[in-house]
Parts: structure tokens; C-alpha cells; sequence
């Protein structure tokens, strides 16, 4: 469960939530949406401590987002973002990329494992050996989920992770990404992605509220 | 001896300085004022050490040396600060364990284990070793800790994405501390692999100049160039893992407050 709780959230001097509540319990699946500069983006990023908060609280799973606990909050969250940074060289390096921190080391996946991933998200095995650089922002968000998932995690934070993809694929992604188990976070303005939501939130005046779809 | 530098032959040299200053007028580069300043500041500086120097050496008191090698390293310590935009008040003591610890270490290894003045402490030795180790150092250093945090900042979502992943906070800035370290010692490898054929190092004209042996100044000039490369890479990790506690909080966030511009 993610608990956001009399959250005030302020970037650059500028208000963007003000005593906020949102309550996500596990396995739901949320969108936010709103103008652009609401703070859609910002709310997923002080989520995973990226940015401080003003005031409130964050939980996960009745941990509440503190110094003591956010490199525990982190490991359990995946964020996908527009334009996800992959950190490495090749493909197959980014997804090796966690596994070479102590915290994942010895735990690193087998092409095995990586190979049947790829084919669901659409993903041919050669993409393994290619250079970061040199793949499409779709092929990019891909990886990053599969990595993600390559983790085992069960709760993400997604920010208009369609964007770039074609409906195959767009497709796919949803697939893996609505799975029960997986509670969901995101930010989209692809009716498709909000059809498939639990709920829609709003944010209106500083406050998040909820919406029809 | 070194044939000393007539009043006449002085003016000669600074009117070298026409060519660069007309380049820089032609191109109106708006560097001729900071050109002029560094100009008059160097030779009032210099001559002012010229003279220090001297009573330094007629002196060769340990408390007198040690105390301008002091001097040295904070005057260095806080230019590096300034000159990589970092607050003054937050790092001055950690950067300064850095850079001093590295100087001193190294500098002490050449002149007790390798060069044994009678007595160690002989100021000719001690004074301008330390400075060279120390004007290398800083150069590198600012190099290196401006990298280092320029690279975190420019690719904030990269360094968040490795904390996402799992990293601790010394794992996923050690992308950033490679490439810092790597900007801060290319220079130097790029100067020991061409020395001797591209360049004449300065110390090792300066002995030959002062009529040593060309065999000694070039055994002086391996020593100080070894020292001045382990003194940099030394000072700059040091200056590095120092700077973590306070450059970031305790959501391993750099902390904008950090910088000075």
C-alpha cells in the first residue's frame, strides 16, 4: 500500500500540492492526471524521496519515507519515467546494471530469464547487444520495465511510459504492468492506460482528488 | 650560477606579453583587463616570495618552513574551493585533510626516505617541493571535485536512477568519481608520456639553469613528477569521499546549498 498523507509538495518556491491525501491499496492500479506543471510528476518523485517534502508523510507498506528507511523504500519501488535512463553502455549491461550493486549482487539474471521477458515485451534478443545510445525511447522504456521486473518488484511508479510506443507494444507493456499483483502509480493521458485504471486522480487547487474516467 | 635578468632584459619579456594582449584586442576576447591584473599580480606576488624566500632559506628554521608550508596549503585549500564553486564554510576542513594529507604524505616520503637533507627540515628542499606537489594538486583538484559535482547535476535522473536500482550512495556516485578522477589525472599522464621529447620540465631546466648536473635534475624531476601524480589522485579521492557526508542529505540528495554560484 502507498500512503501519501497531508503531503505539501513545493519545487522551485512553487505550491504544487498542499496538504494532499492519497491512498493506493495493493495491487490497485491509479493514474493522475492533470496540466502540464501540476505536479503529476513531482508527486511519483517524492514518492521515492527524489524530492523533499514540505510537509506530510509518505508510506509504503506502513513504512513511513524517512532517512532510516528510503534506500529500503527504493529497493522495493520500480519508476519508469518518459525518458528512462538506463546507466550503461549495451542493453544487456543495463540489465545487469542493478545486479552489480551489493544490494542485488549474486542475484544477476540468466539470458534464461531475460530472453522469455524480452519476447513478452516485445523485444527481440538481439536488442541485448546494442548500445544504449543507439535504441528508440519505446525499446528504452521496455528495458527499464524489464529490469524493473528483473527485480521482482511489485509497486510502480510509471510516468507516461506509452508515450513512445506503438500499440503492440503499448500493449505488452500494459500486459505486464496491470498484472494483479502489481500495484501502479502513473501519470498518462492515453485513454487507453486510464480505461484500464482502478481509479483516476485529479489534481485540482493543490489537492489530489479523485475523478471519473 | 644562472645569469641573472637585467632591469632592460625584464622590460624586454613583458613586451612579449604585446602579441598575446593585440591578439586578444583584434578578437575583443574582453580578456586584456584579467590579463593585465593576473600579469602584475604574478610579479608582485613573486617578488614578494623572491624576498620571502630568501629569509626562509638564510633562516632554514623548521617552525618558519613548516609555518609557510601551512600558509601554502590553506591559501591552496581555498582556492581550490572557490575555483570549483564550492561553499568555503562547509568543505574548508575536509578539502584541506585532503589536500594537505596528500601534499605532506608524499612530499615527506621524497625528501626523508628518497632525498635525506641534513637537516630534514633544510628549507631549500622542503619549501619549493612542497609548492610544486601542492600547485600540481590544486590544479587537478579543482578539476576533479568541478567534474565530479557538475556530473551529478547535470545527470540527476541518471544518479537517482542508480539509487532506484539499489545503489548506495558511493555506488551510484561512482560513475561520476571515475570520470572526475579520470579528467583530473589525463593531463598528467598525457605530460610524463611526452616529457623530455615534447616539453623540458620547468624544475629540471630550472637545476640545469642553476648548474647541476643534467643527470641529477632529470633523477630530481622523475621524483617530483611521481609525487606530484600520487599527491593528485590521492587528494583528489580523498576530497571526494570527504565532500559525500555533506554534499548530500540524508535522502542521498545533493544539496543545492552546496554550491557557491
Amino acid at each position: 500500500m502507498i500512503e501519501f498523507k497531508n503531503i505539501t509538495l513545493k519545487v522551485h518556491r512553487q505550491t504544487l500540492l498542499d496538504g494532499a491525501n492519497l491512498c493506493i491499496a495493493k495491487g490497485e492500479k491509479v493514474v493522475v492526471r492533470g496540466t502540464s506543471g501540476c505536479g503529476k510528476s513531482s508527486l511519483l518523485k517524492c514518492a521515492l524521496g527524489a524530492l523533499p517534502l514540505a510537509g506530510g508523510s509518505v508510506r509504503l507498506d506502513g513504512l513511513e519515507l524517512s532517512a532510516a528507511t528510503v534506500a529500503e523504500i527504493r529497493a522495493r519501488i520500480a519508476f519508469v519515467g518518459q525518458e528512462p535512463v538506463l546507466g550503461a553502455e549495451s542493453v544487456r549491461e543495463a540489465l545487469q546494471l542493478p545486479f552489480t550493486f551489493k544490494a542485488h549482487r549474486g542475484n544477476a539474471p540468466t539470458d534464461e530469464q531475460i530472453l522469455p521477458l524480452l519476447e513478452r515485451l516485445h523485444l527481440s534478443a538481439a536488442i541485448l547487444e546494442k548500445p544504449c545510445k543507439h535504441i528508440s525511447g519505446g525499446e528504452k522504456q521496455r528495458i527499464a520495465i524489464a529490469r524493473a521486473l528483473l527485480l521482482n518488484k511489485t509497486v510502480f511508479l510509471a510516468d507516461e511510459v506509452t508515450s513512445a510506443l506503438d500499440p503492440a507494444s503499448k500493449a505488452a507493456v500494459m500486459e505486464e504492468l496491470f498484472r494483479p499483483e502489481i500495484t501502479l502509480l502513473s501519470v498518462s493521458h492515453d485513454p487507453d492506460w486510464i480505461g484500464q485504471c482502478n481509479r483516476v486522480v485529479g489534481i485540482v487547487n493543490h489537492q489530489l482528488t479523485e475523478e471519473n474516467a | 650560477m644562472t645569469a641573472d635578468l637585467s632591469i632592460s632584459a625584464m622590460v624586454s619579456m613583458y613586451a612579449l606579453m604585446l602579441l598575446p594582449l593585440a591578439v586578444f584586442f583584434y578578437l575583443q576576447l574582453g580578456l586584456i583587463r584579467d590579463t593585465l591584473l593576473a600579469m602584475v599580480r604574478m610579479t608582485v606576488q613573486l617578488i614578494l616570495v623572491g624576498l620571502y624566500l630568501k629569509y626562509i632559506f638564510q633562516l632554514n628554521n623548521s617552525f618558519i618552513s613548516l609555518l609557510w608550508v601551512a600558509v601554502m596549503l590553506v591559501v591552496a585549500n581555498l582556492s581550490i574551493l572557490n575555483k570549483a564553486g564550492l561553499k568555503r564554510g562547509l568543505f574548508f576542513w575536509r578539502s584541506l585533510a585532503g589536500v594537505a594529507g596528500s601534499t605532506l604524505l608524499v612530499g615527506g616520503w621524497f625528501i626523508l626516505v628518497a632525498i635525506r637533507p641534513e637537516p630534514f627540515y633544510d628549507a631549500r628542499y622542503m619549501v619549493p617541493i612542497i609548492g610544486m606537489i601542492l600547485g600540481n594538486c590544486l590544479r587537478s583538484n579543482v578539476l576533479c571535485l568541478e567534474r565530479f559535482f557538475s556530473g551529478i547535476r547535470k545527470n540527476e535522473q541518471e544518479f537517482m536512477t542508480y539509487l532506484m536500482l539499489g545503489a548506495t550512495l558511493r555506488e551510484a556516485t561512482r560513475p561520476y568519481l571515475r570520470d572526475a578522477i579520470k579528467a583530473a589525472v589525463n593531463p598528467s599522464i598525457a605530460t610524463m608520456a611526452t616529457m623530455g621529447i615534447v616539453s623540458l620540465p620547468g624544475m629540471m631546466t630550472g637545476q640545469i639553469l642553476g648548474g647541476a648536473m643534467p643527470m641529477a635534475a632529470i633523477k630530481y624531476q622523475i621524483g617530483i613528477m611521481i609525487c606530484i601524480f600520487t599527491a593528485m589522485v590521492i587528494a583528489a579521492m580523498v576530497n571526494i569521499l570527504l565532500s559525500l557526508p555533506i554534499a548530500f542529505d540524508d535522502h542521498q540528495r545533493l544539496r543545492p546549498e552546496i554550491f557557491s554560484r
